[in-house]
């Protein structure tokens, strides 16, 4: 471990501070809950034997790296990058903090660790695209649809799932994009209505189920139990303009279906 | 029969939380105690509601404690952040309907307003759904917390020795 004092000058600190502020920014931006965050990045500040402290917001965070018994200490602010949501991430970079801490790892074998796990490739799209959609349907089924319902929840959501996917990796705006899969799906799951069957309502208001941002909304309460209130209304505000979203995007089929509706 | 209506509940639950989940790019390892804590919670709020008539916010209060339990259990096996099996599994509670039912009752009482009673009731019908999301979404991330503050030396180490790094 480098952290006896000779060792310990001012560019070691800015590069701890680097690396430290990448990791926590990847981590915000791939959706962990803040205290979660302070407490992994204060530990990697620990294992390095420097104390770190943390103030976080929505799109950028503040980070102090202050050397132990040594006068240097090295602040810079952070944009946070939007990635999407990981666990993968979340599992593995918190398991890399307790490595560090316990290993006494140098900073040069964690931050190779770090590259070598965000790396790694995401979870198949079209795999992801067949458990929404079979996800959705079984939605369907817990508020009641038959398996009717099911199996027109299950197509509508694979057809506004792979709009989504396609209209996501164009880098289009992510309020755009949830406007119209929700068109998408919810006008794909209108044909129910035509078809004549029982439970058409239910596949209906099921299709868009999938968009729900559920991972923000119970990141936002726990941020806010957590005393990070905040950040965590902000959480709830951003999913609330999502569920907006949706509400935009579907009320533009019930309009155009509203007749066989009522 | 009721018997069966419970496990498919479960069933059907668990099938939701691994989908859902899936979106969210959980590690491979982490599915089956995702699909096992959705089944478990998702089954108790049924029962909680069906047989015994508690409210939905109360009965997922206590589906998300039994799921928050679970996943400090799960998470020792699997090198887990808690937060990694319990979301997933909370995912078929979010009350979605409730949430999208609020934000359509404001979209149509904005068509209504010149007619004051259509308006009032789609309101009405906004302010009940959005109480109940809100306080539902809120016992469910509290529910599944409650565990972490009781046990926080052991909720905080989960992935501490990984074989997965």
């Amino acid at each position: 471990m480098d952290a006896d004092k000779s060792a310990m000058t001012q560019e070691h600190i800015g590069e701890i501070a680097e690396f430290i502020s990448r990791y926590l920014s990847y981590m915000l931006g791939a959706g962990v809950h803040t205290s979660r965050v302070v407490r992994n990045s204060k530990r990697i500040g620990a294992a390095l034997g420097t104390d770190v402290s943390i103030h976080t917001s929505q799109k950028t965070a503040m980070v102090t790296v202050r050397g132990r018994d040594v006068h240097f200490m090295d602040t810079r602010v952070v944009d946070i990058p939007a990635f999407p949501i990981s666990f993968e991430w979340n599992a593995d970079l918190s398991a890399l903090s307790w490595a560090a801490y316990d290993r006494k790892m140098t900073l040069k074998e964690i931050s190779d660790r770090f590259d070598e796990l965000v790396s790694k490739p995401r979870m198949n799209p079209v795999f992801v695209l067949f458990m929404a959609s079979l996800a959705n349907a079984s939605f369907c089924r817990l508020f009641g649809g038959d398996i009717w319902a099911m199996l027109i929840t299950f197509t509508s959501t694979m057809i506004g799932f792979f709009t989504r996917q396609h209209l996501a990796r164009r880098h289009v705006n992510h309020y755009i994009v949830f406007i119209v899969s929700a068109f998408v799906a919810s006008i794909c799951a209108s044909t129910a209505l035509s078809l004549g069957i029982d439970t058409a309502e239910i596949a209906l208001a099921t299709s868009v189920l999938y968009l729900v941002p559920g991972v923000p909304l119970i990141n936002g309460v726990i941020d806010i139990t957590d005393g990070h209130i905040q950040i965590g209304i902000s959480r709830l505000v951003n999913a609330l303009m999502l569920i907006v979203c949706i509400a935009i995007g579907m009320s533009g089929t019930l309009m155009l279906v509203k007749d066989s509706l009522l | 029969m009721i018997a069966a209506d419970i496990i498919s509940d479960g069933l059907f639950a668990a099938v939701a939380a691994m989908g859902f989940g899936s979106i969210s790019d959980p590690p491979m390892r982490a599915f089956k105690y995702i699909a096992l804590l959705a089944a478990l919670g998702h089954a108790t709020r049924y029962c909680l509601m069906t047989f015994l008539g508690v409210d939905i916010a109360s009965a997922s209060f206590v589906a998300a404690f039994i799921i928050g339990t679970g996943s400090v259990w799960a998470g020792k096996k699997v090198f887990c952040p808690m937060t990694v099996l319990y979301i997933p599994a909370l995912l078929p509670m979010v009350p979605g309907t409730y949430a999208y039912k609020t934000v359509f009752s404001l979209i149509m009482f904005l068509q209504g307003i010149s007619s004051p009673t259509q308006g009032s009731e789609y309101l009405q019908s906004m302010i009940f759904n959005g109480a109940v999301s809100f306080s539902v979404i809120f016992m469910l991330a509290v529910g599944a917390t409650v565990p972490v503050f009781l046990l926080r030396e052991k909720a905080n180490s989960m992935t501490r020795g990984s074989r997965y790094i």
